[in-house]
């Protein structure tokens, strides 16, 4: 049933006139800002040999990805209204 | 709004002569201008600068090549000189400018903020002294700015075949900017999130087609580079990050462009919530994180200058807006918390715009104060404002030395700094065999053989990719009669040896710089 629902969505998503909704970008960003800032703490996990933890450069790419994440959660709200 | 525009057609004067100044300047300006050239003759005799720095003339270039193919024609007409590419600096600074009053024009119909609007884009301190030098950062802010206006309003043309096009020219000078220059990757990823926010089956089909253009020309070019291309571009452009330089920068962009980039941060909340996100906010907040970047070694305020043309556009378009009293809020939960309870004020809020954006462009105007502060024209203006010089050869700049990696340029070069440069060339001329000039300019002009890039081969070095033996072989030798130095960015192992075998036999100063002459030491003769 669900996969039903995500075939019909993405097909939907692929017609000529479709346009996201702010509903559909905050759920984006929020995906992206949650994976983004997931990824970035990977690079410490993975990468075993580097010392330090997490630099100046990961503490400034996690923050934009926090801020992503909360931009899209202010978005949600706003249900039909193209993005 | 005359005052304004008065304030701002001063800082368009003071553009104009320092770019008319430098392109009379025969020598590097700000470092490393004549590596550039030396690309630019490279390609206009049908070679590739991304060369094997592990052999002689141990030369390399880590840019892309657009900028330079577009200056070597002048190379066949004119021979080397630097005028051309400082001229093709400015002009697309003059292009980018009239794009962003274009565009402002275009989504407001208001002619007069629309020509602030590319005027407060030239008076931007960092916009001012990078815009006219033989550089390629400029011209990708062209390529990019013109790519969004092009962009800006291709999803609503109704003909196929139009739309098609204007999407094609929009993607294809992205392309254009990202071989100027790779730092454009950021407005790339504006455009595509764009289209795919408006219809994500053309963000996706475009996307990809962008994407296989890109990885075609690229892989092309590491092919027939022998790979040289990638490894000089890409992996040598790994740098050191310092913090300090990205937080330092990004204050002092606020400080200079705060009265315009307030509007322009409003404006992309407004889209956000209650209008539809345009192409311009998605670019201005990409180009601004991208601003990050700012904090790399070698990196500087140039970082900032895609950031500033968007904000300069938004800004209009925010103002012309308030002026028109043209704000429509939607009905959401924002709407009715933070506009409804102040409907009532509307009309004193449009009456109060007509005075507060003259001043926040005459706010602006003082923030980014800069000129020269002698001379027969700008000497009474500067003692008429009080400006005492704060930079090299008379010059005042607000931002001058705030933050590391601001580039203490924009003053004027003098006929002193001209003759220096040639006392340089003659000590280079004279000497018997190969000269190792950290300036490629003296060589050029002494017709001997331009030897090096040393901050490539510092950045090479960095990521354990330079294999010194061969240029050290010759240092050790002492090959080279003459050395000039002037801010010492070759590898440590490199200097070090310089130090062992060169004594320091002079130093001449050119524009504000000291360029020290060492001659081989005689008693370490070979």
């Amino acid at each position: 049933m669900q996969g039903n629902f995500a075939v019909v969505y993405c097909r939907a998503m692929l017609r000529e006139d479709f346009t996201l909704t702010k509903r559909q970008l905050g759920l984006l960003l929020i995906i992206i800002g949650v994976a983004g800032f997931a990824a970035i703490l990977a690079i410490d996990i993975i990468d075993v040999g580097r010392e330090g933890g997490i630099g100046p450069a990961q503490r400034m790419a996690l923050g934009l990805m926090a801020a992503l994440a909360l931009a899209g959660l202010t978005l949600l709200p706003i249900t039909d209204t193209p993005a | 709004m005359a005052a304004a525009l008065l304030v701002l057609l001063g800082y368009f004067v003071v553009y104009v002569a320092f770019a008319a100044n430098l392109m009379q300047f025969p020598f590097d300006y700000d470092q490393g201008e004549g590596f550039e050239l030396v690309d630019t003759i490279m390609f206009s005799q049908g070679q590739w600068p991304y060369q094997d720095t592990n052999v002689y003339p141990f030369y390399s270039s880590n840019y892309p090549p657009l900028f330079h193919v577009m200056a070597a024609p002048f190379v066949w007409f004119f021979g080397p000189a630097y005028w051309y590419g400082r001229l093709l600096g400015f002009l697309g600074t003059l292009v980018t400018a009239a794009a962003i009053g274009y565009a402002v024009h275009r989504e407001t119909g208001h002619r007069l903020v629309a020509v602030l609007s590319g005027l407060a884009f030239l008076a931007s301190n960092t916009i001012y002294h990078i815009g006219p030098l033989f550089r390629q950062h400029m011209t990708m802010v062209m390529f990019e700015t013109l790519a969004v206006v092009v962009l800006a309003h291709a999803n609503e043309i109704e003909d196929r075949g139009r739309r098609r096009r204007a999407l094609a020219l929009g993607l294809g000078l992205i392309l254009c900017a990202g071989f100027t220059k790779q730092l454009a990757y950021a407005t790339a990823i504006a455009a595509l999130a764009f289209l795919f926010i408006r219809n994500p089956r053309r963000g996706i089909v475009w996307g990809m087609g962008f994407a296989a253009t890109g990885v075609l020309i690229f892989l092309g070019i590491n092919v027939a580079t022998d790979g040289q291309w990638w490894l000089q571009t890409i992996t040598a452009n790994v740098n050191d990050f310092i913090p300090d330089q990205t937080v330092g920068l990004f204050r002092l962009w606020f400080s200079l462009h705060g009265f315009l980039l307030v509007p322009a941060a409003l404006l992309v909340i407004y889209e956000f919530y209650f209008d539809r996100l345009s192409i311009y906010a998605l670019w201005f907040v990409a180009a601004t994180a991208n601003g990050i970047l700012s904090g790399k070694w070698g990196a500087g305020d140039s970082y900032f200058a895609t950031a500033i043309a968007a904000l300069c556009l938004l800004s209009g378009i925010f103002m012309a807006r308030t002026l028109q009293g043209q704000w429509r809020f939607p009905s959401n939960y924002l709407s009715r918390l933070l506009v409804d309870p102040f409907r009532r004020f509307g009309k004193g809020i449009g009456t109060a715009a007509l005075v507060v954006v003259p001043l926040l462009y005459l706010g602006y105007g003082r923030a980014v104060l800069h000129m020269p502060t002698t001379g027969p024209v700008f000497g009474p203006i500067a003692q008429f404002l009080g400006l005492e010089a704060n930079a090299l050869n008379g010059f005042y700049d607000s931002a001058g030395r705030i933050a590391g990696g601001y580039a203490d340029i924009g003053h004027f070069t003098t006929e002193d700094d001209i003759a220096a440069g040639w006392e340089i060339v003659e000590l280079v001329r004279s000497a018997e065999g190969p000269v190792l000039s950290e300036e490629a300019a003296f060589n050029l002009h002494a017709g001997k053989d331009v030897i090096t890039n040393p901050t490539q081969l510092l950045n090479l070095a960095g990521n354990g990719m330079f294999e010194s033996d061969g240029l050290l072989s010759m240092i050790r030798n002492q090959e080279f009669e003459l050395l000039v130095l002037r801010a010492q960015f070759y590898p440590p192992d490199i200097l070090k040896a310089i130090g062992e075998y060169y004594r320091h036999d002079d130093a001449i100063e050119m524009n504000g710089f000291e360029y020290l002459i060492l001659r081989p030491k005689s008693d370490l003769n070979p």
